[in-house]
C-alpha cells in the first residue's frame, strides 16, 4: 500500500521540469543568499593571507579551538536531549487534548514564535541576573544564602537555548504522534499491555520519525547558534558561533573566521550524513513506517 | 491449540451516556459459553459502544459486565484476557507479522523461543504459515485481517470481540473470511461477539443476533426466528425485505383498503392490536401471484415486473396505493403486463400482525 507523496496528492507524478519550476524561486534564493556567500567565504579561508591550508593548520595547532568545538557539540547534545525530554510529554498532551485545552497548549508551544529570539534571550538575562527573580527565589527557599552567578554561564546558555528551540522539537513529535491511529493503542491494551508498555512498545517506536526530525532540527540549529551564547554565555567558555563572530568583528580576521566556518560546515554535513544513513531520511520524511 | 471453553458473558442493564446523548440504554444480554453473538444495527445504534464497554475501552455510566461471573465493569482492557479484531486490522506497522502475533505472549512474559513457536502455530491456524518474517505492509487486506485474527487468538482467550472486521474487505474476500471465522469459532469453542451493520453477515455467521437501534435492543433471537418472526416493525424492516400493509383491525379480521378481509391465524399476532389501525406484514417471497378475482386473493394492479433469472420481482399496488412486492419463481409465471389486474394470495401462515402503524 503506497501513499501518494506530498507533491502528488492525487498520486500524479510531476515532470522533472515541473518540479524544477516549483523549486526555482527557492533555488535562486539559496544560491544567491547562501551558497554564493558561503563558497566565497570558504575560498577566502584557503587563499588568504597566502594560498594553502595555513588557517586550518592554525585551528589544529591550538587546542583552545578544538575545545570550543567540543564544547559546542556537547552543548548541542545537551540542548537536544533536554528539549526532547520536555517536548515529548508536551506533544503527547497536545495529541490527547481537545477543544479549548488543545488551543491553550498549542498557543503556549507557539508563543515563543510571537517574539524575537533577542527578546526571549534578554528575558533570561533579566531572570538570571544577580538580583533577578531566580536568585531571589533560591534565597527565599533557602537553597542559597547569597546571590550566585547564574548569568554568563554555560548553564544559562543551555537553559535558554532549550527554551528557544523547544518548539522545533515539539512540532515534529506532535505530527508523528497525531498520525498514530488510536486503534494501535487499543490493540496493544487488549493484547495485555499496560500504559507503560504501550508507550514503550507502540507509541515511542511509531513516534521515532518525529523524534529524529526534531533532534536533527534542534541539534543542527544549536551547533551554529549565536545570539543566546553571545548574550548569556561566559566569554571564557565560548561556542563556535561566538568565536567566529569574535574573529570577524573584533580581530577582523576574515580568512581565519572563514576556516572556522569551514570546520563547522564540515561537522554539520558529516552529522547530517550519518543521521540520514543510520535513520533513513527518506523513510522519516513523508515515508511510511 | 487446545480447545478452551468459551467464556460466559453477562451484560446487565448496561448504559453509556455521552453528555445528553444516551448511546447505550439499558442493554442486557446473557451470552452462554461458546455462543457466536452478532450485534447488528445501523450506525449510531450503540452496537460498537457495547463492544467498547465489553473490551474495557469505555467505562459504562450504568450497569455491569460480568465475564465468567466476575464483575469486569471497571477492569482495564489489558487485564481482561480478551481477544479482539479491529475494523482496520491495527497490526503494529513497525513489527513483523510474527512479532505482531507474539505481542500478547510477550506481554504475558513468555520466553522468546516459546513465543515464536506459538505465534507460528497461530499463523498456521489462519493459514498464513511461513509469513512470519514479513512486514504487515507487505500483506493484502485479507491476509492482514487473518494476522489480526491470529494475534487475537494466540493466547487462547475465552472471548473474542470483533468490530466490523470484514467491512474493509471486498465481497469475495469477505465471504471467504466469514467461513474462516466460523471454522475458527467451531474449532476453538470460543465465545464470539461480532459487531456488524451487514445483516447478511449476521444471519450467515451468528448463532444469535441482537438488533440495536438508538442504544436499545430491538430483538434478540436466532437468525431464523429473527427473519421469520421479527419482534417489531423496525426489526421487520431492517432484516431483509418486508411488505408492510396498513390495515384496520376490527377484532376478528384485518381490513385492507375498503373491501378485502384477511383473517390471520392466532399465531400471526406478534403484538395484539387494539381495534383500529394496525400493520399486516408479509415477506415478498411468501406472496403468491394469481389471476384477478381468484378466491381468497387481494385485488391489485400490476405496476412492474422485474425478471431476474430464477426469480421475478412483481411490484403491484393495492387499490389504496400501498405497494406490495412479490418474489416468485420465474418458471410457470404467466405473461403479465403493467396495468393488468391481478390477485395476490397471502398465505395465512406467512402473515404477521403488528399493533404499530407502519411509518411508510
Amino acid at each position: 500500500m503506497t501513499r501518494p507523496g506530498f507533491f502528488q496528492p492525487n498520486g500524479r507524478q510531476l515532470s522533472s521540469a515541473g518540479i524544477l519550476l516549483l523549486m526555482a524561486p527557492f533555488f535562486m534564493l539559496i544560491g544567491f543568499a547562501f551558497l554564493y556567500p558561503l563558497l566565497s567565504l570558504l575560498s577566502l579561508s584557503v587563499t588568504e593571507p597566502e594560498p594553502g591550508l595555513s588557517n586550518y593548520v592554525r585551528i589544529l595547532d591550538n587546542p583552545l579551538y578544538f575545545k570550543v568545538l567540543l564544547r559546542t557539540l556537547w552543548i548541542a547534545v545537551l540542548v537536544s536531549v533536554l528539549a526532547l525530554l520536555m517536548a515529548f510529554p508536551v506533544a503527547m498532551a497536545m495529541v490527547s487534548s481537545s477543544g479549548p485545552m488543545a488551543v491553550f497548549i498549542t498557543a503556549f508551544v507557539l508563543l515563543p514564535f510571537w517574539s524575537s529570539v533577542l527578546v526571549r534571550t534578554a528575558a533570561w538575562a533579566v531572570l538570571l541576573q544577580r538580583n533577578g527573580i531566580v536568585n531571589d527565589l533560591l534565597q527565599v527557599v533557602g537553597i542559597t544564602s547569597e546571590p550566585i552567578r547564574l548569568l554568563y554561564t554555560q548553564g544559562a546558555v543551555v537553559v535558554a537555548m532549550t527554551h528557544v528551540l523547544l518548539p522545533f522539537m515539539v512540532l515534529p513529535i506532535y505530527g508523528a504522534l497525531r498520525n498514530i491511529p488510536s486503534d494501535y493503542d487499543r490493540a496493544a491494551a487488549i493484547c495485555g499491555a499496560g500504559p507503560l508498555r504501550r508507550f514503550a512498545e507502540v507509541t515511542v517506536p511509531l513516534a521515532l520519525p518525529g523524534v529524529l526530525g526534531g533532534v536533527i532540527l534542534v541539534f543542527l540549529t544549536a551547533l551554529g547558534y549565536f545570539i543566546t551564547p553571545a548574550l548569556l554565555g561566559s566569554p571564557k567558555e565560548m561556542m563556535i558561533a561566538t568565536l567566529i563572530s569574535q574573529q570577524l568583528r573584533e580581530f577582523l580576521d576574515w580568512p581565519f573566521a572563514a576556516a572556522l566556518v569551514g570546520v563547522l560546515t564540515l561537522f554539520v554535513t558529516a552529522i547530517t550524513l550519518v543521521f540520514s544513513k543510520v535513520f533513513r531520511f527518506d523513510r522519516m520524511l513523508g515515508g511510511q513506517l | 491449540m487446545t480447545g478452551s471453553r468459551g467464556a460466559e458473558i453477562s451484560i446487565r442493564g448496561l448504559e453509556k451516556s455521552f453528555g445528553l446523548l444516551k448511546a447505550v440504554d439499558n442493554v442486557s444480554i446473557d451470552i452462554p459459553s461458546g455462543e457466536f453473538l452478532a450485534l447488528l444495527g445501523p450506525s449510531g445504534s450503540g452496537k460498537s459502544t457495547v463492544l467498547m464497554m465489553l473490551a474495557g475501552f469505555e467505562v459504562p455510566t450504568g450497569g455491569a459486565v460480568l465475564i465468567d461471573g466476575t464483575d469486569c465493569t471497571r477492569l482495564p482492557p489489558q487485564k481482561r484476557n480478551i481477544g479482539m479484531v479491529f475494523q482496520h486490522y491495527s497490526l503494529f506497522p513497525h513489527m513483523t507479522v510474527a512479532d505482531n502475533v507474539a505481542f500478547p505472549l510477550k506481554m504475558r512474559g513468555m520466553g522468546r523461543a516459546e513465543r515464536r513457536r506459538r505465534a507460528g502455530e497461530a499463523l498456521e491456524v489462519v493459514r498464513l504459515g511461513g509469513y512470519g518474517d514479513r512486514m504487515p505492509s507487505q500483506l493484502s487486506g485479507g491476509q492482514r485481517q487473518r494476522v489480526a485474527l491470529a494475534r487475537a487468538i494466540v493466547y487462547e482467550p475465552r472471548l473474542l470481540l470483533m468490530d466490523e472486521p470484514l467491512s474493509a474487505l471486498d465481497k469475495n474476500l469477505r465471504e471467504e473470511m466469514q467461513l474462516e471465522i466460523k471454522r475458527l469459532h467451531s474449532e476453538l469453542g470460543i465465545t464470539v461477539v461480532f459487531v456488524t451493520h451487514d445483516q447478511g453477515e449476521a444471519l450467515t455467521m451468528a448463532d444469535r443476533i441482537a438488533i440495536l437501534r438508538g442504544g436499545r435492543i430491538q430483538q434478540m433471537s436466532p437468525a431464523r426466528e429473527l427473519y421469520e418472526r421479527p419482534a417489531n416493525l423496525f426489526a421487520a424492516g431492517f432484516i431483509g425485505e418486508m411488505n408492510m400493509i396498513p390495515a384496520a383491525w376490527d377484532g376478528s379480521a384485518m381490513m385492507l383498503c375498503q373491501s378485502d378481509r384477511v383473517t390471520p391465524p392466532p399465531g400471526a399476532f406478534v403484538t395484539t392490536p387494539a381495534n383500529g389501525r394496525a400493520t399486516l406484514a408479509i415477506r415478498p417471497e411468501r406472496v403468491q401471484v394469481g389471476a384477478a378475482e381468484a378466491p381468497g386473493s387481494v385485488g391489485a394492479t400490476l405496476a412492474e415486473v422485474v425478471y431476474a433469472g430464477a426469480g421475478t420481482l412483481v411490484i403491484a399496488r393495492l387499490d389504496d396505493g400501498t405497494e406490495l412486492r412479490a418474489r416468485v419463481p420465474s418458471a410457470g409465471l404467466p405473461r403479465l403486463s403493467p396495468g393488468e389486474r391481478i390477485g395476490l394470495t397471502l398465505p395465512p401462515d406467512a402473515l404477521l400482525v403488528y399493533a404499530e402503524e407502519s411509518a411508510a
